[in-house]
């Protein structure tokens, strides 16, 4: 009860801290507003269409993953605490948690997930039975025979 | 009112004002340290050496015209600051920077004796290290709001790339503290420097602290770039570089607003450092010195003195430790974002996952069929996971351009002399 209550105070001084601030900034700053510094800032130039603007689609998949694994830290925590006084039965439950999670992993780094920027060597099936090399022995081969590599991988 | 309710009140006030007074200055020593590293003289001007600064950065904070575009989405503007700092500054609550004032110590002034041990610090709950994550991970909500009320482009995509950067690594930053975890078997931050207060028994000398660092070097590593990226320093600051994005998430936001985010970078940086020293490097624990001062490895309780002793040495390092940020900050250059990715989700993760693994076979076996000397065992078994990891990353590349080949190509250039030239007009 008293983590809770000296918990609480000092969040409550930190707030205080900073809405102290902002209302004496409120209340001392001059404010002299015109049309030009309403403008969003972009190096001088006019800002042309809205910010919130279509973003890439890999941001989305990030998220998913790290919900993923977010949710096996929520879980591993408790086990983690306890796993001295349970043994056997907490290493088996946690071993069979951990398969689960790593073909997930497994899975995510072989289609390429895990990386940033992605090629159809890496994500698409098909293209990888085309040419049926990683995409570095790739660029081996196409030293050899540049033409044959660029036919194959332009799919 | 309960006599230990006040004094935990008074601690609670002295520590937050501390900690801001130690983040004004912090930010003088940054550029100090700049200064220092890049062969200058740093700010001179307010006061001597500069040690004013601070104070006029402050005033000129407050007086600073502020402006508010026109696109941006009010509330939520006016939110993010407040949403990132207090969270922040909350974390710092369960930090155990003191250890135990013991039992029938009197309090000065009033002179009353406490009838129980005391944690000289501002809360101590079971679960300190989840505490700590959890407003960590708080610090996410005012980078996406700020990014995204601001109605930037820049702001947008800063907030956009720091929210996947800290999402990222926090798994790596989890897990590695599950490792100390598993051996430690409390979520108690105190609990974890009471255990570290000591020294190993190595062939009956007792030299080497009892930190954990010694036994988990590969957690220690991996926390140490974690909370790098999670306080958005060098080199993971792809959220507001200067270069692509101007301030990133905070490039709209002006005077006292900006001085709140500002503040949220620096009082992250402080519990970071102090998390990692209370996990890590034995928290409050003097080495070698405490021999010479009570003749023994360093008690948990004690009076006055050593209340005042365990205080300076928790926060002499947490300075060191803050130095090293900064001298991180001015020596390596920035990741690009797909190393910055790749690091967290290829790297740090699966390095992470093997330690916890093999530290939790150890510990079932040393509780089970009682193996001895643990601590030995996951050393090793650390060093073996470094071997390994240094084996693959110097292993000879085939080819180290890594686009692929193609006819007239401009970035690989082995097909150069195959190209068509292209002949200028």
């Amino acid at each position: 009860m008293g983590n809770l209550i000296t918990i609480t105070i000092f969040m409550g001084l930190g707030a205080f801290f900073v809405f102290f601030n902002m209302t004496v900034g409120a209340l001392v700053r001059p404010k002299l507003p015109n049309a030009d510094k309403a403008l969003a800032y972009e190096c001088g130039e006019l800002p042309i269409g809205q910010s919130w603007v279509q973003f890439d689609l890999r941001f989305y998949i990030v998220a998913l993953v790290f919900l993923v694994f977010d949710v096996e830290i929520a879980m591993f925590y408790p086990w983690a605490t306890i796993f001295q006084e349970y043994k056997l039965p907490a290493l088996v439950t946690m071993l069979t948690f951990f398969a689960v999670l790593m073909v997930g992993y497994v899975y995510l780094w072989r289609f390429g997930y895990l990386e940033w920027v992605r090629s159809s060597v890496t994500t698409s099936l098909a293209a990888r039975e085309a040419t049926s090399v990683s995409s570095e022995k790739l660029s081996v081969l196409a030293r050899r025979d540049p033409e044959q590599v660029a036919k194959t991988v332009n799919l | 009112m309960d006599g230990v309710l006040i004094l935990k009140i008074v601690i609670a006030v002295g520590i937050m004002q501390m900690l801001l007074g130690l983040i004004s200055y912090l930010i003088l020593l940054e550029r100090k340290t700049a200064a220092w590293i890049q062969d200058r003289v740093g700010p001179n001007r307010v006061g001597p050496q500069g040690l004013l600064q601070p104070i006029a950065d402050g005033v000129k904070f407050i007086l600073k015209e502020e402006f508010i575009p026109k696109q941006a989405d009010k509330v939520l503007f006016l939110l993010a600051p407040i949403a990132i700092l207090t969270p922040a500054l909350c974390g710092f609550a369960v930090i155990p920077w003191g250890g135990i004032l013991q039992k029938g110590a009197t309090i000065p002034v009033i002179g009353w004796s406490l009838p129980v041990d005391f944690p000289f610090m501002v809360a101590n709950p079971d679960v300190g290290v989840l505490f700590v994550l959890a407003m960590a991970g708080l610090a996410t909500y005012g980078v996406v709001l700020g990014g995204w009320a601001s109605g930037s482009k820049y702001s947008f995509l800063g907030g956009l790339r720091a929210t996947a950067q800290m999402l990222s690594y926090e798994v790596p930053l989890a897990l590695s503290l599950m490792t100390v975890l598993l051996v430690a078997g409390t979520l108690s931050l105190t609990k974890m420097v009471e255990s570290q207060a000591g020294y190993f028994d190595i062939a009956g000398l007792h030299f080497l602290p009892k930190w954990n660092i010694f036994v988990h070097p590969v957690a220690f590593v991996i926390f140490t770039v974690c909370i790098f990226a999670e306080a958005n320093r060098t080199p993971f600051d792809l959220a507001e570089c200067e270069s692509e994005l101007v301030g990133g998430y905070h490039t709209e936001y002006s005077s006292m607003k900006f001085a709140l985010f500002f503040l949220a970078e620096y009082s992250a940086m402080i519990t970071g450092a102090a998390v990692m020293i209370s996990l890590f490097l034995g928290g409050w624990h003097l080495p070698w010195i405490d021999y010479l001062i009570y003749g023994k490895a360093q008690p948990v309780d004690g009076g006055w003195i050593d209340v005042l002793i365990k205080f300076c040495v928790f926060w002499g390092k947490v300075v060191a430790f803050l130095f090293f940020y900064m001298w991180v900050r001015w020596t390596l250059p920035r990741f690009r974002f797909d190393q910055l990715m790749s690091l967290a989700w290829r790297g740090l993760i699966p390095v992470a996952l093997a330690a916890l693994l093999f530290t939790s076979f150890v510990v079932y076996l040393h509780k089970q069929i009682d193996l001895q000397y643990p601590n030995l065992w996951i050393f090793v078994g650390n060093l073996a996971i470094f071997g390994v990891l240094l084996a693959i990353l110097s292993r000879p590349r085939a080819v180290q351009n890594r686009r692929i080949a193609v006819p007239n190509s401009r970035y690989n250039p082995q097909l150069a002399q195959r190209a068509v030239p292209v002949e200028p007009a």
